[in-house]
């Protein structure tokens, strides 16, 4: 009993320390020499933005599994990532739009990471949007990974249209050809520390996801076992003396 | 068994636009729509001759692509479900159905992309270059844009939303179609290689193709 | 492959959404029969024509229509066997009723010269180039009955078919199920109308509470 709690309650601490310990270093890191205070915001826009691509790829896995095997466990991972991934795709995009409007001058430009965001932020809009609209686990299943896995292919097309279209964006700022941009140690560990920070969160948020949909689901089974009238039980002999 | 398929298809084919010949709602609808709504953009941001010569391809398309998917959620080819039963027990292959309800999108596409154009042409004064690659262009998106919108309607074929959830789900999906259309437009303007657009365009048309006729028979899953 | 008998339900349930329409049905329908299935008002008659229809997949139990399983891809070669006629007709209102036909033979790959031979079986020659949508009921229930004429099948599942009809359209419907059960298909028959399916039926089943008795 004592071990299920416990077993129950580690995402939530889980994410509680990493959060605190990421807070704690992007808040002691010290600021940037040209951006000022301005640059925490990386901080969380930098693992925001990359738990999107994440999440959004889990979804891709997800309905790949659906499909092959036909197990609604892949389909709860596809839905959960879904979820969680377009909740992060808002943050990254409205942290970054807080950012530009002091830096460039502009809520919003039209660079090709920017937009290609956005635009992933639609698709996975549409993917929720269509699981809403059906209740059938299983009809619900193969609908929505058949739009996972369209999705998921596009982007790759997505991105090459609006990267060749147009680059104005920072080159990306951990990853790059020759090494890292930051040069303060203490700013390059608080962005890694916060990236794995937000890894942590996503998959403790995971869990906590599949377990309600699989609890939703287990409710609704356990409704269907028990005897239940039947859709046509409602309609009865009519009894016209009633009314009178 | 091929030769059962494209027979398949080809009855579908004709099937749904015999059912748009004597609804007309792309020809009375879809088209008058898109044209207005050409009509109304300068009236909006102005009627100098010089912006809308320079907006006005880039305006097509955007009509072309969000006018455009009404054409795959039309009444005429969507099926009741009486029609699709009946359909799949004559034997109806899922696949052969995709294909020939695409195929007739991408005929209707085709010939709504045709009028939009020649409005644009007069209101916009948009100038005709590249002749062949523009055609090329024109088939593309018109197969690109007539296979999202009947995927996507396979997809949500059945669901509380209907067929209302379309244009949403094929808005973001056809943003390398516009982009790789109206990007070839200014690379044939400036006279650049647009070969590399037009491929990105196909690999679109190649992977909405192959997705919707391997899901075809559990997309029918009712 | 064995296919007898053709109609083999086994503890089947169907849900639609999360609503449980059939619970526990089962039912056998050999070569040969006509079976009659009476119920009332939403007893769950109509989704129990799709069932057999290989349309609907069983929640629950096993079933198993002209041998082929409800649940498995096998289900997809044999619908062409499957003739079923529902409440609302399953045809284009925006083509005319030779049309119609023409659109079933050629996805049925059967000769279209059919179509016209089997719209004049029922009737109906003189009204071929008629829109299905400017047709009466009764005629798109005849233009249902010359699809089903014209594709030979094994199963046939009609849902109240004696509706809208008069009395030569009435003739038609009786001689095409016993057409179709001296040929070795079966036949199930949805009706209101017990008088006139004892007659005909080989045996009637009740559907109430979901299940039959």
């Amino acid at each position: 009993m004592q071990a299920q709690t416990r077993n129950r309650q580690w995402p939530w601490v889980a994410i509680g320390l990493s959060l605190a310990v990421a807070f704690t270093l992007s808040m002691v890191s010290p600021a940037d020499s040209v951006q000022g205070d301005l640059v925490r915001i990386m901080y969380v826009h930098v693992p925001a933005a990359w738990l999107a691509y994440l999440a959004f790829f889990v979804t891709f896995v997800g309905s790949v599994g659906y499909l092959t095997t036909k197990d609604l466990r892949w389909d709860r991972i596809a839905a959960a990532s879904a979820e969680i991934g377009v909740y992060f795709t808002g943050l990254a995009i409205a942290l970054g739009m807080i950012w530009a409007k002091p830096t460039w001058g502009v809520w919003w430009t039209w660079d090709a990471r920017l937009t290609l965001t956005a635009i992933m932020f639609f698709v996975y809009l549409g993917y929720l949007a269509l699981r809403r609209t059906t209740d059938d686990p299983v009809i619900r299943a193969g609908r929505s990974s058949v739009l996972g896995v369209l999705g998921a292919l596009q982007i790759p097309l997505v991105h090459f249209s609006v990267v060749w279209w147009r680059t104005l964006h920072q080159p990306p700022s951990l990853v790059r050809p020759d090494g890292p941009a930051i040069q303060d140690p203490l700013m390059l560990t608080a962005l890694i520390v916060g990236v794995l920070a937000f890894t942590i969160v996503y998959g403790s948020l995971m869990v906590k996801r599949i377990e309600l949909i699989k609890l939703d689901d287990q409710k609704a089974a356990i409704e269907q076992s028990i005897e239940r009238p039947v859709a046509g039980e409602a309609v009865t002999v009519p009894d016209l003396g009633a009314s009178s | 068994m091929t030769t059962g398929f494209w027979h398949q298809v080809s009855a579908v084919v004709h099937r749904d636009l015999l059912r748009e010949r004597r609804r007309g709602d792309v020809l009375w609808i879809t088209i008058p729509f898109g044209a207005i709504a050409l009509l109304l953009i300068p009236l909006a941001v102005g009627t100098d001759a010089i912006l809308l010569r320079q907006i006005g391809p880039g305006m097509y398309w955007v009509i072309v692509m969000l006018f455009g998917v009404l054409v795959s959620v039309g009444k005429a080819s969507n099926e009741t479900l009486p029609q699709q039963d009946a359909s799949a027990l004559l034997g109806l292959d899922p696949a052969a159905g995709f294909v020939g309800r695409a195929t007739s999108a991408t005929l209707l596409l085709l010939i709504f992309e045709v009028v939009v154009g020649v409005v644009a042409v007069g209101l916009y004064d948009v100038s005709i270059i590249g002749i062949p690659w523009l055609i090329v262009t024109l088939i593309i998106v018109a197969i690109g844009l007539a296979l999202l919108g009947t995927l996507t309607g396979s997809i949500v074929n059945s669901t509380s939303a209907g067929t209302a959830l379309v244009p949403l789900l094929v808005a973001p999906l056809s943003v390398p179609l516009l982009l790789g259309a109206t990007q070839s437009y200014e690379g044939l303007r400036l006279g650049h290689s647009i070969l590399s657009w037009v491929l990105l365009m196909v690999a679109v048309v190649l992977i909405v193709a192959i997705i919707g006729v391997l899901t075809a028979r559990p997309l029918q899953e009712t | 492959m064995t296919e007898s008998p053709l109609v083999e339900l086994d503890g089947v349930g169907v849900r639609i959404g999360s609503t449980q329409i059939l619970r526990d049905v089962d039912l056998e329908v050999d070569a040969g029969e006509v079976v009659g299935l009476f119920g009332a008002n939403g007893a769950g008659k109509t989704t129990a024509l799709r069932l057999m229809a290989t349309l609907i997949r069983p929640a629950q139990g096993t079933g198993r229509v002209l041998g082929a399983d409800l649940t498995s891809p096998e289900r997809y070669d044999v619908r062409r066997r499957i003739g079923m006629i529902g409440h609302t007709p399953g045809i284009f209102p925006e083509l005319t009723l030779v049309e119609n036909l023409l659109y079933a033979a050629r996805v049925a790959g059967v000769p279209s010269e059919r179509a016209g031979e089997a719209l004049s079986a029922v009737g109906l020659g003189g009204a071929a180039d008629r829109l299905a949508g400017a047709s009466s009921h009764g005629m798109q229930r005849r233009t249902e009955f010359a699809r089903e004429l014209m594709i030979d099948r094994s199963l046939l599942l009609l849902d109240e078919p004696h509706s809208a009809l008069d009395r030569d359209a009435v003739d038609l419907v009786e001689g095409l199920i016993a057409r179709t059960a001296a040929e070795g298909g079966a036949v199930v028959v949805v009706s209101h109308d017990r008088d006139r399916i004892n007659k005909i039926a080989s045996r009637t089943v009740e559907l109430a509470g979901g299940t039959l008795s």
